[in-house]
């Protein structure tokens, strides 16, 4: 199945399994949601379980938080994750905070889901890739699949999760791949990195919508890479990425949200502080670059083979 | 009108509502001069919004949920929450729910059903709309209350909360404890028309009461909380009250305000409550007088007991943060202490 599919049945099994969890969120319902994630739920579980909401973002997120204090397991869903700023105050103030602020009284164990990221023709308010600000957040849980196997074993970890999690989709991949997803509940560790390929020559560490094209360009020019697909991007897998470095002494990151101070920067330092004297070169980002997603030009913002190579290159050659 | 109280009792709810009415001003006046001496670093003080606090709680049931804001001393007071725990929280001692992580006038008081207080104003009501929400899909009879001032309905928090709760005809009420200011804007700089008058915009009652009046107030939330438990939707209660003191102790209202509200003045809701009760024939001189001077004793034991409780371990800043920690908080906390 594709991702959209392993969410959808993944969302269906874990309320039918549980009768606390509602989902809620703009054009969810009847409509199944802009991608159709959530596609039958309502008619399944009626209105109540799967809200359709009015239009604001900062309700829903609220709305979530009071519910999961209550102890409802709330799964809101916000529509592109371009909308989410104006529900900002809510999560890093009052979801990311909650537990903290109360001394461990009040604990969120809710899943916001929301897809993001370009690829889809949508402009500059529908493809934001925004991860940086909720990683930058003590309090959340921050999580991106890429691919329909990992989407369900993160979504049911979430689920279960105690804390908060921030579910990134990246919308791009939501009907790119169609992979043998098992019917039965797996679960893929939150703080675990996936290793979808293992090589001796270079790091290349990455995450949600740029796994696919990391791994084609490493496969179509022959780079013998160890590619680290995050999966979770706080906590992210620091031990993941520092062994591969220690094998490999060569790093390029890419990512899709723009280079200043976005995910990159994080792994590069933490790589620098740990393993600096294992380096043989300069650790190399590809990733968007520091200016708003452009419609018609959206092939030349995302990282794509080319930028990839010329990266990989570089490092490989550094002497 | 909902009969309130049966004739035998009223004397006593309305008795308990005065002595926890003066019993907050004696704290808030205490607090206020503690922190002019050092003591504490900062507070919010309720003086002047008694009568509105108390009148509201006096209509609640204990099993109600209340996501108050910071200005709530009186409502906790008549609520049940021991004077100790608004003093640890004040002073973010080891004691503190929130283990001193919070600036004063933040309280969290999970026991009493009072949910924790944020600093962004308003940001509350869309969570109190939520809880409504998951109490009625429960099926529990519970009502739940968001409170804040007139400067929180400027905010979008507060329309996304208002519309929210009429669309879903959702077990809320929403208590404006309007003082007439929002630190240094008065509320007609905050909006154009009364606050009770923007229910109708949402399909919900608006009523507007004196909130220097404690039995007006009560009826006003008697008619609120009965409307919410019983399946007929959210009401928003605009209760005017008049700050007697600043915005906070770190506000100078000479500032930007040229009249005030003494003390034991007409405008007092404390006087006008001794007023009500002594005509009812529930109070007199001496009554009051004791009551006073009781709540000078606890207010004083309690605050020099709790005074000389420790700050929390340094260690318990890593916690709660998470369920448990991450490599990256046992790492900080390694490299800290």
């Amino acid at each position: 199945m594709n991702m959209v599919q392993a969410l959808n049945s993944t969302l269906d099994h874990v309320m039918s399994k549980d009768s606390s969890v509602i989902l809620l969120g703009e054009d969810i319902g009847k409509d199944g949601g802009v991608f159709r994630v959530t596609e039958g739920l309502q008619g399944k579980y009626g209105e109540e379980r799967v809200i359709d909401t009015p239009l604001v973002e900062l309700g829903i997120v609220g709305m979530s938080v009071g519910m999961s204090l209550m102890g409802v397991k709330a799964i809101p869903e916000i529509q592109f994750q371009d909308f989410i700023y104006t529900a900002f105050d809510q999560i890093i103030n009052q979801m990311a905070k909650m537990r903290y602020r109360s001394g461990g009284g009040f604990t969120l164990p809710m899943v916001l889901r929301t897809p993001y990221g370009g690829g889809i023709k949508g402009g500059l308010y529908h493809s934001q890739s925004g991860e940086a600000y909720f990683a930058h957040t003590a309090g959340l849980v921050v999580v991106t699949p890429s691919n329909p196997y990992d989407a369900k074993g993160l979504l049911l970890s979430s689920v279960e999760s105690p804390d908060p999690v921030i579910f990134l989709e990246p919308k791009r991949l939501y009907r790119a791949a169609k992979v043998e997803v098992p019917d039965e509940d797996f679960r893929v560790r939150i703080g675990e990195a996936a290793k979808p390929m293992e090589g001796d020559d270079i790091t290349v560490v990455t995450y949600g919508s740029m796994v696919p094209t990391v791994l084609n360009t490493m496969k179509k020019n022959s780079v013998n890479a160890d590619v680290i697909d995050l999966r979770t991007l706080l906590p992210m897998d620091v031990n993941a990425i520092i062994s591969s470095v220690k094998k490999t002494g060569r790093v390029v990151i890419v990512h899709e949200a723009p280079r200043t101070l976005g995910m990159g920067a994080e792994i590069s330092a933490l790589i620098s502080e740990r393993a600096i004297e294992y380096l043989y070169a300069p650790i190399l980002r590809v990733t968007g670059p520091d200016i708003p997603f452009p419609y018609r030009l959206e092939d030349y913002y995302m990282p794509n083979e080319t930028r990839i190579m010329k990266a990989v290159n570089r490092v490989m050659e550094f002497r | 009108m909902t009969e309130m109280v049966n004739e035998q009792n009223e004397k006593d709810v309305y008795v308990r509502a005065y002595t926890a009415m003066v019993l907050s001003r004696t704290f808030d006046k205490k607090i206020v001069t503690a922190q002019r001496q050092g003591r504490i670093g900062f507070y919010t003080p309720s003086i002047g919004q008694e009568a509105t606090q108390v009148g509201f709680s006096m209509a609640l049931d204990q099993k109600d949920i209340i996501f108050q804001y910071y200005r709530d001393v009186a409502l906790m007071i008549h609520r049940g929450v021991p004077i100790e725990v608004i003093l640890d929280q004040i002073m973010g001692n080891e004691e503190d729910e929130s283990k001193g992580r919070q600036m004063p006038s933040h309280y969290t008081a999970k026991k009493y059903n009072f949910m924790s207080v944020q600093s962004p104003v308003a940001t509350n009501l869309p969570l109190a709309v939520g809880a409504a929400y998951a109490l009625r899909y429960q099926k529990k009879d519970t009502v739940v209350v968001a409170t804040f001032g007139d400067g929180s309905t400027s905010t979008p928090d507060f329309h996304a909360a208002m519309n929210l709760a009429a669309v879903f005809n959702l077990p809320v009420v929403f208590l404006c404890e309007n003082n007439g200011w929002a630190i240094s804007l008065p509320t007609d700089k905050q909006t154009k028309v009364e606050i009770s008058e923007k229910a109708a915009a949402y399909g919900m009652k608006g009523i507007k009461v004196d909130g220097n009046n404690f039995i007006e107030t009560y009826r006003a939330a008697m008619d609120a909380v009965e409307r919410a438990r019983t399946g007929k939707g959210p009401t928003l209660i605009d209760a005017i009250s008049f700050r007697m003191g600043a915005h906070s102790t770190s506000d100078d209202p000479s500032k930007y305000r040229s009249e005030s509200v003494e003390e034991g003045s007409e405008k007092d809701p404390i006087t006008v409550a001794e007023d009500q009760l002594k005509s009812l024939g529930y109070l007199n001189d001496s009554l009051i007088a004791k009551i006073k001077e009781e709540s000078v004793k606890i207010v004083n034991d309690k605050f020099d007991i709790q005074e000389k409780i420790p700050p929390p371990e340094p260690k318990t800043m890593f916690d709660d943060v998470y369920a448990e920690k991450n490599w990256i908080i046992k790492e900080e906390e390694d490299d800290i202490l």
